[in-house]
């Protein structure tokens, strides 16, 4: 029951903070109720005992990616400056096709029956560091060796084609 | 705190991701929305892993994959917009028609 109240709450948090973000007047505020929202989603983590996830969810996104994002704002766009929010006829077409994306979505999860089916719980462990850093780098046929090494490559790859994009052009 | 409630909470996430990537002109804003569509796909993996344990592993591990690389599409997404900022002084995408055919 104390579980159900949390997750309500958490939802509650997770769901205003994406709402801010997406409408939002100034871009720097949007970026901080991302943070919310991600702050959130980490907690939902935890409550999965998914650990790891959550800690991932945390260094990375928070620490890394709006980070990123905010010191991007502030490279590119004067204080205070108002983040264009489309005209209301597109807003309102937008609003509509959400909308059905959402309706046709919960029409599908309702159809399923996963609302009232059994519960099922993975044990405790399973997102447990030790066993997600063993089949990370396990060779077998479930391991998970050569995704992770594509993986660090790709980041590589990324980090170069990052600086020579946003590198000054020579004349 | 069942599996129906999570994956509803994801697609409630999903459908506000899609609703800012099409109203936004902000370039960094609709990325901002994109960010909050991959976290609900997260959702998805993590609570799809929890409820219905087959490999309840390999969720977890391929949320850590989503998250890694939605960073290696943030780096060179922000760079993007960095440049387009240095050539044309504004991040409006009504106004950055270059690639209009």
């Amino acid at each position: 029951m104390i579980a159900d109240i949390g997750f309500y709450v958490i939802a509650a948090v997770i769901v205003l903070g994406a709402l801010w973000a997406v409408t939002a007047k100034n871009i720097l505020h949007a970026a901080m109720a991302l943070i919310t929202s991600f702050f959130g989603t980490a907690i939902l983590y935890l409550q999965l005992s998914a650990e790891f996830v959550a800690v991932a969810q945390v260094l990375v996104y928070i620490g890394g990616v709006v980070i990123f994002v905010i010191f991007t704002i502030l490279l590119t766009t004067r204080l205070g400056d108002r983040a264009d929010i489309a005209p209301g006829m597109r807003k309102l077409l937008a609003f509509a096709l959400s909308a059905t994306l959402l309706g046709t979505f919960l029409h599908a999860l309702v159809r399923s029956g996963v609302l009232t089916s059994s519960k099922q719980y993975a044990d405790p462990h399973f997102a447990s560091i030790e066993r997600i850093g063993y089949r990370f780098l396990d060779t077998g046929t479930d391991g998970m060796l050569v995704p992770f090494e594509i993986i660090s490559l790709l980041l590589l790859i990324s980090v170069v084609g990052a600086i020579v994009i946003a590198r000054k052009e020579e004349k | 705190m069942t599996l129906g409630y999570c994956l509803g909470l994801a697609f409630v996430l999903f459908a506000i991701g899609a609703y800012g990537v099409m109203t936004r002109r902000h370039l960094v804003g609709m990325l901002i929305s994109v960010e909050i569509m991959l976290n609900a796909a997260n959702i998805n993996f993590v609570s799809f892993s929890y409820f219905r344990p087959g490999d309840a592993t390999a969720g977890p591990i391929f949320t850590a994959f989503v998250i890694a690389i939605a960073a290696c599409e943030m780096a060179v997404a922000l760079a993007i917009v960095i440049s387009m900022y240095h050539r044309h002084k504004s991040l409006d995408i009504d106004s950055l028609e270059e690639l209009h055919g």
